[in-house]
């Protein structure tokens, strides 16, 4: 008799996730800025590398392997022979070509028909500030068969732009893009970063039945002068964690994910100063070892403002 | 086979990301941001692990990476293999790293002025010439840090059996073993690298020295059978030729198979020896008591679940000890030999 698996056995606050992303040997986006904090929270993380590469791609030259569809597919095959594929939560983020993001949707099918109540977040990462940086094919796969099947979304504004055709120019198109992505698919959409009036936000929205209102909100977040990598990456994982923990309260997951995500830039920050580096020279590694405590019991400090 | 991807940005560091640059230019100068982890002060270090990855379970470098973590220590892992699960299970299916793709890797952080570590972790390894390659990577790691502590983990087999290619032993007796600063092999593999049989508490001490002799000032026999008890041997080299100060840990005999542990154990005493670097005796009880926490409730989790935890080997539950890795409760004490 194969032993249970415990993480879904036992009862827990947590679950079992399968996270499909990057691998950088030296520093912290993907898997790498991910899975860390969820195991932090409590999650078993089962990590698929989508790449193993030196460093991310921003700096001046990396070098690594890249995984196929197929090769993901044979993983995936691996744990179905061992009956390891029942998993509580996927969770996706940076995807490089049309036929890796056709695969993971393949997956996805297959995860949700051995657990029907499987938890898809989903950040459809693909540019930000105007800017694409995945080739464009994958736009309208995302918009057309992706969304339709997350359970929870977490677009920038450029992404959420791109997904619903709608230009963000005030909260309150803001709240209309949620309504239109609900409509698409997920129940639960975070807007990560929008830029309204010279102020970052966030704007979160829980459909919470098909057809009836969301409850939206907001949260003002302070603007750091600083580029980090990363944080996106970070931000999805504490959202799928902190709102596990609080299915039904997705400002108050959203509050402690901003709070924590702010305590790791605002450590990262000072830390380059302390080294004598100014912030603000180049793109940052963040601190996310030393920031485990934030991660773990974040000091609430950014509130969300109900719509 | 992986598909190997090398590529070099013609544009600079600063072409890079020009984009996200809303006003004309913040940047100052083409400095790279220096290594935190190197450069501010802390008990830690950074850690370049090149270990198995298991989509599932914890082993290699899932049951290394998150301790030191823990721990607070930036661990940099190179995934030797991608695998769905570990080799014990009835299948598995994955990817294997071979030495040229290694290399790449070193490569493209050696291109980032990346690397510099103050620790080289290894162990299961699969074949000769990707340890040949681990070699050429202490030679370059040291070459850069001639400081770096290598904590090898000479993963040969255990219990009488050997579950690596027969080449290897003389690869690690001749070549590794010598370029180890900390050695953590159980008894059969201690056996094999001094070809010397351990019976008696005296044997295990005998065959530290010879370790040492040949390379690494601190070595661990993590796991030794004596009269039915079950003994850890630790043994501190301080100064070459001088004697060893060397100690034992009598550690309870959990009944059950665990896979995982012994990478666990390594990467432990890799951390806790870093904050206690002239207390190897110290640094072993607080990695033991930490390891005898986490199967304790490993075993008691299994039964929670209505699980007889001697059906087959189990999965430890290493997130849920995280506590216990962080602050372990010192249960087991060194005793020092005189």
């Amino acid at each position: 008799m194969a032993p249970p698996i415990l993480s879904l056995v036992l009862p827990s606050e947590t679950g079992r996730v399968l996270s499909i992303q990057s691998h950088t040997v030296h520093g912290y986006v993907g898997n790498k800025s991910a899975v860390f904090p969820l195991e932090i929270l409590g999650f078993d993380v089962d990590p698929i590398h989508s790449v193993q590469f030196s460093n991310h791609t921003g700096y001046p030259s990396f070098k690594g392997q890249v995984l196929n569809g197929q090769q993901l597919w044979d993983l995936i095959e691996g744990l179905e022979t061992n009956d390891l594929l029942y998993y509580t939560h996927l969770l996706t983020g940076y995807i490089g070509s049309v036929s890796f993001l056709d695969t993971v949707l393949e997956v996805v099918n297959k995860l949700r028909f051995i657990n029907p109540k499987l938890t898809y977040v989903c950040d459809p990462v693909m540019g930000d500030e105007g800017k694409l940086y995945v080739p464009p094919e994958l736009v309208a796969v995302y918009r057309e068969k992706v969304v339709p099947v997350a359970s929870m979304l977490t677009p920038n504004q450029f992404e959420a732009e791109n997904l619903t055709g709608l230009r963000i120019v005030t909260e309150k198109d803001g709240l209309e893009a949620c309504n239109i992505l609900h409509a698409a698919g997920p129940s639960k959409v975070v807007i990560t970063s929008i830029n309204i009036d010279d102020n970052l936000l966030l704007i979160g929205s829980h459909e919470k039945e098909k057809g009836q209102d969301p409850e939206r909100f907001k949260i003002v977040i302070p603007k750091i002068p600083a580029y980090f990598t990363g944080t996106g990456d970070l931000m999805t994982a504490l959202l799928l964690g902190w709102s596990n923990k609080y299915p039904d309260n997705l400002d108050r997951a959203a509050e402690l994910a901003v709070s924590s995500l702010q305590a790791v830039l605002q450590r990262t920050v000072n830390d380059y100063k302390r080294s004598g580096y100014d912030p603000q020279t180049s793109s940052l590694e963040i601190r996310l070892i030393q920031s485990q405590d934030d991660i773990r019991n974040p000091e609430v400090i950014y509130k969300a403002e109900k719509y």
